[in-house]
């Protein structure tokens, strides 16, 4: 008999978890194809370290991009791969909770569930990320007051207002840390003429990347292309010119936590300025985000023990009461 | 013989009348398991919220975490 999953399938990263064990699987959603034969050469890690380096036949890909499978093929052998390395068989097939921003659309969840079904899940439940994200990081949203929670993934940002086991507000953008690193990239091939693969972009953003100045501001030597001579070269680059670049997207997610403040019942809202605001996921570790949230929002933000895991446990969670907290999944009645 | 038929129709009556007030009750009955289910699914859905049913998964994940990390 299989153990019965829970799997936080991010743009970033791939949790799994597994019913009585905890989180088993922890790497980048990234798997890599050979283009003449379809066959899979590498996943997570492995294929990570491929990604900008691989030769022609080679493809390093994300399947997922904000939060939706852009490839469903690829998508389906990545959760049948994810599915069989934790110990899932043909003859054992578990019962999965998967996580999924609450921004998808109809034909985006049926894409989910079918592909984890194809790849060998006796049932397939979703579950919305703020929801398990709250249940993840400790809220207590069995009570009667208002908890806000702010999930900043790979390719969405999502803020949610949950009281008494269900979601009172919630506003969803499909931005998160993937839209800070291309910015970077772009700004860089603008105002520096250099051009930087999304590895390194991703280096600038945790090495000297923030949302608010800080004495702490560095600078930092970036190694690229230069565009017109198509030889390698070196610019500096400073905290303050990084954060002028990622300002689109930052506050785009800085104005969806406004928008979500604002649907929420009085009665609620006055809980968040004694409670705070909880931050998780990946994006929401980048430098100075809770301070410039807090003071844009007159409201503290507080980052969550566990920003990464968070999403992952609250969905196991679910996976460990499945009867009682059926009413959670998507598209239930409740 | 007449006498008969008249009890019996009364018999009926009677029968009859008996089977709508059981079929009544039941349904009462049912409609009231029903609205006792949504209150209990309810209390079920919070308490597997509550911060006891969440000790096992998740506090026991932070406490795997320290202890990797204290090591």
């Amino acid at each position: 008999m299989a153990r019965d999953l829970a799997i936080d399938l991010g743009t970033a990263n791939t949790l799994v978890y597994m019913k009585g064990r905890g989180i088993v699987l922890n790497e980048p959603s990234v798997i890599a194809v050979n283009r003449k034969s379809g066959e899979v050469l590498a996943t997570g890690h492995e294929a990570w370290d491929m990604i900008g380096r691989t030769p022609s036949y080679i493809v390093a890909v994300r399947p997922l991009r904000g939060g939706a499978i852009t490839d469903f093929d690829i998508t389906e052998r990545m959760i049948r791969l994810l599915l069989q390395r934790v110990g899932v068989s043909r003859f054992t097939r578990p019962k999965v909770v998967i996580c999924v921003p609450s921004a998808i659309t109809e034909v985006e969840r049926r894409a989910v569930t079918d592909a984890t079904r194809r790849a060998g899940a006796s049932d397939a439940q979703l579950i919305e990320q703020p929801m398990a994200a709250a249940i993840g990081a400790n809220l207590p949203i069995d009570e009667p007051v208002g908890n806000m929670i702010i999930d900043i993934g790979g390719g969405t940002s999502e803020t949610a207002v949950i009281s008494l086991g269900g979601v009172v507000a919630l506003e969803a953008v499909r931005v998160g840390s993937f839209d800070i690193d291309a910015t970077i990239q772009s700004y860089v091939r603008r105002e520096h003429g250099v051009a930087i693969g999304e590895r390194t972009a991703e280096e600038i953003k945790i090495h000297i990347g923030s949302a608010e100045p800080s004495p702490e501001d560095q600078s930092a030597d970036i190694r690229g292309r230069d565009l017109v001579s198509g030889l390698p070269k070196t610019v500096r680059l400073t905290a303050e010119e990084v954060r002028f670049a990622i300002e689109e997207p930052v506050a785009a997610i800085v104005m969806s936590v406004k928008r979500c403040l604002s649907k929420a019942p009085p009665e609620l809202a006055q809980d968040f300025i004694s409670r705070g605001i909880y931050l998780v996921g990946g994006g929401g570790m980048l430098r100075g985000l809770a301070d410039r949230i807090s003071r844009e929002t007159s409201v503290p933000v507080l980052m969550s023990s566990q920003p990464l895991e968070a999403v992952v446990l609250g969905a196991g969670h679910c996976i460990e009461n499945y009867q009682s907290l059926r009413g959670m999944f998507m598209g239930s009645r409740r | 013989m007449m006498a008969m038929g008249i009890l019996t129709t009364i018999f009926s009556l009677c029968a009859a009348t008996c089977g709508a007030v059981l079929l009544v009750l039941v349904f009462l009955d049912f409609r009231k398991t029903r609205i006792d289910d949504g209150i209990s699914a309810f209390r079920r859905h919070i308490d597997a919220l509550s911060p006891q049913a969440r000790r096992d998964s998740i506090v026991r994940h932070d406490d795997d975490s320290n202890m990797g990390r204290s090591k």
